[in-house]
């Protein structure tokens, strides 16, 4: 320990530490402690009724063969894919559009950003509305001479995962714009006029001087989007409940029905545990890489 | 470094401190208490949160005026989630609103709701109810544990002036629908209405009903219980004539909830539902007294009538602090005055389970309703009531699956004994 360092913390005044441990108990009492307990509860057989009988792994095996599972977990898949990519693909291009400021250009921020400030549950319930029989969606595409693509959006097994992953997309990507425009403000100006009077490319501008500055953003967005992705519940809960027939169905949504409708709250523990390892491992190891390239670079 | 240790000390005094809280928090597993109330205060948790009926409720628990009571209204999802931890809590609601079937059943089973015999015996509160009703509210050992106060029937809706301009008749024979179903589908109407997109238990009605009529209600409410298979051949029957019915519903209602099914029927663009009564909340004003329903016409005609009639009421904790006091106030609400002002003021045509409710009052149809239920020879609820929440998405399941893909039914039905066998076991 450092002399400097010692000094910096003897000047802490003990309140400081009272006032901390109040936010700390109530985050371990509130978050920390219940999320303990669904790792224990994933072990019972439980249905909120006496004490929760312990089951070692069986809601584990059990869930390998629940073929609604493996359905949600392939789904989950789907969404994380389609989810993040289009976010981010439409997030970026949408920030480098809009990032010189032009006349104008503010009211097209604020108009993609809009979305972001409806709730999810209001945003499916919009989106719901758009994809009825008679809805603007068939209507439009009837209108330009499509009438033959017109479909039943969320009824069909086949288009209702992709037709509510449109609609949360519609509504990250303002998100993910607004976190790449701060990024690319905070970016030196300088370097990439200076490649410009070298005579690059705007795609080389972009791909060798912008992109490595975007490092920083990237972590966060990456972050963000991973987690969104696997927290998705609201909006397919209000435009299809997983629907039809488990074909929109996501770990969260097979959660929620397994634990708050069916009351099994052992084996939507087991769920929820299986969420929370994707999430960390995901996340970690993006970290670690991010933090590896940090420190070689 | 005296000034470091003391701060020291003090930070893992306040590490205790946290582990305390950790503690108190910790009730997930544990019972809790959940509110406190006074000795004679009653609390009556509702999960009537529409806000007609929850006006209604809280206007009927004002005239109330023997107890104090609180009126906690939650929806119904949190609710249902809950109702564990309400029941199992060392201080329970007193009063909770319920449905009567097989899931209080299974609460009483395991001792948690308040044994309520004195109530349906001598000058009791349900004494002059059905003996039906009875039977639906009386646990697995006898005992009444429900008190009913109010139910419903399901039917065909379809709009009588509607009905008029194409110049057709409700019909009494099955072979009479199949032919009106005919006539109005070359009319270019639909015949069929149903909302199967946000509510796919809706498909459950037309099982239900063809189930009833054709095995009756005994092998129903068997089928329901697990004591038959989804694969077996009566079953099979069953969606054999579902089968001939698929032609003839709405395409679009694959994508509609129960009530965006209901505006083809009021612009005249279908023209028959088979929706339980509380379809006259979602009808405009002035299309309601134009509604007019008839009984799914039999099939076998060697089972008794039986028709779907969910009933609605409330059961008591049994951990009540004050079950004298919960009981009065269970009277109370099965008391003909607070029925009548319960049905008036929540705009429902729901249907009073005490007889001696003055009905002159309320609309012809509703009259309709409880001389319909009068003469049916037996009553079942619906999918879920007389089975439980978890059978019912198994149903949902085949059943949506079923519309969409007729031709794997054996598939589909061989699937849905599978997950039907996973619930019974669980």
């Amino acid at each position: 320990m450092t002399a400097l360092a010692a000094r910096n913390r003897r000047r802490v005044p003990w309140p400081v530490w009272v006032f901390l441990l109040i936010p700390a108990a109530v985050e371990v009492a509130w978050v920390f402690w219940p999320a303990l307990n669904s790792f224990y509860l994933s072990l019972t057989r439980w249905n909120g009724l006496g004490p929760p009988e312990p089951v070692g792994l069986a809601n584990f095996r059990d869930l390998l063969s629940d073929e609604v599972f493996r359905q949600a977990l392939r789904n989950n898949v789907i969404w994380a894919i389609g989810f993040g990519g289009l976010s981010v693909l439409g997030g970026l291009a949408l920030a480098l559009a809009l990032n010189r400021p032009r006349r104008g250009v503010g009211i097209y921020r604020s108009a993609i950003y809009l979305p972001m400030v409806f709730s999810l549950a209001v945003t499916g319930l919009f989106w719901r509305v758009l994809y009825q029989p008679d809805g603007a969606v068939n209507s439009a595409l009837g209108g330009i001479g499509l009438g033959s693509l017109e479909h039943q959006w969320l009824a069909d097994p086949d288009t209702a995962l992709y037709a509510v992953l449109i609609a949360a997309v519609w509504r990250q990507v303002g998100y993910v714009m607004v976190l790449y425009l701060a990024g690319l403000k905070s970016t030196d100006p300088v370097l990439e006029d200076a490649a410009a009077v070298d005579g690059t490319t705007a795609w080389q501008r972009f791909r060798y001087v912008i992109w490595p500055q975007l490092r920083g953003v990237n972590t966060v967005v990456f972050a963000v989007t991973v987690i969104d992705s696997l927290r998705t519940f609201d909006i397919v809960w209000a435009m299809t409940q997983g629907g039809p027939y488990h074909s929109s169905e996501l770990l969260s949504t097979y959660m929620f029905q397994q634990g708050f409708t069916f009351l099994n709250l052992g084996y939507s523990s087991a769920i929820a545990v299986v969420i929370f390892v994707l999430a960390i491992v995901f996340i970690i190891t993006y970290l670690i890489r991010a933090t590896r390239t940090e420190e070689a670079a | 470094m005296t000034n470091n240790q003391l701060s020291r000390r003090r930070f893992l005094a306040g590490i205790g401190g946290v582990g305390a809280a950790a503690v108190l928090g910790g009730c997930a597993t544990s019972s809790s208490s959940s509110s406190s109330g006074g000795s004679t205060a009653l609390v009556l948790q509702s999960s009537l949160s529409d806000a007609a009926p929850k006006a209604a409720l809280t206007k009927v628990v004002e005239g109330y005026t023997k107890h104090k009571v609180t009126l906690n209204t939650i929806a119904i999802e949190s609710f249902r989630a809950q109702l564990p931890t309400y029941l199992n809590s060392s201080n329970p609601p007193d009063v909770l609103t319920w449905y009567a079937g097989s899931v209080a059943r299974d609460y009483a089973s395991k001792g948690f709701l308040m044994d309520v015999s004195d109530l349906w015996t001598g000058d009791g509160a349900c004494a002059g109810f059905s003996p039906a009703l009875k039977e639906l509210s009386t646990g697995t050992d006898g005992k009444q544990i429900f008190v009913p106060t109010n139910y419903y029937w399901w039917g065909l809706f379809y709009r009588k002036s509607a009905f008029q301009e194409w110049g057709v008749q409700p019909p009494t024979t099955w072979d009479e629908f199949i032919a009106l179903c005919k006539t109005l589908k070359g009319k270019g109407i639909a015949p069929l209405t149903m909302g199967t997109g946000a509510t796919p238990w809706v498909a459950s009605g037309w099982f239900d009903y063809l189930n009833l009529r054709i095995n009756g209600a005994t092998f129903h409410r068997e089928l329901l219980a697990g004591k038959h298979s989804f694969d077996g051949p009566e079953v099979k029957q069953v969606m054999e004539y579902y089968r001939e019915l698929l032609p003839y519903f709405d395409p679009k209602g694959r994508s509609y909830s129960w009530q965006d099914a209901v505006t083809p029927l009021v612009t005249k663009k279908a023209a028959m539902y088979l929706i339980g009564a509380f379809i006259t909340q979602s009808v405009p004003a002035d299309v309601v007294d134009d509604i007019d329903f008839f009984r799914v016409p039999p099939i076998n005609t060697s089972v008794p009538v039986a028709e779907e009639a969910p009933t609605d009421g409330y059961f008591a904790s049994a951990k009540s602090k004050n079950p004298q006091a919960a009981k009065d106030l269970l009277s109370y609400l099965a008391s003909p005055q607070a029925q009548q002002q319960f049905i008036t003021l929540s705009k429902s045509s729901n249907l009073p389970t005490s007889p001696e409710v003055d009905t002159s009052g309320f609309s012809p149809l509703v009259q309709k309703g409880i001389k319909y239920l009068e003469e049916t020879e037996a009553i079942t609820q619906f999918f879920n009531r007389d089975s439980s929440d978890e059978l019912q998405t198994t149903a949902d399941t085949a059943l949506t699956r079923f519309l969409d893909s007729p031709d794997e039914v054996n598939s589909i039905l061989a699937s849905w004994q599978a997950a039907a066998q996973k619930v019974f076991t669980s």
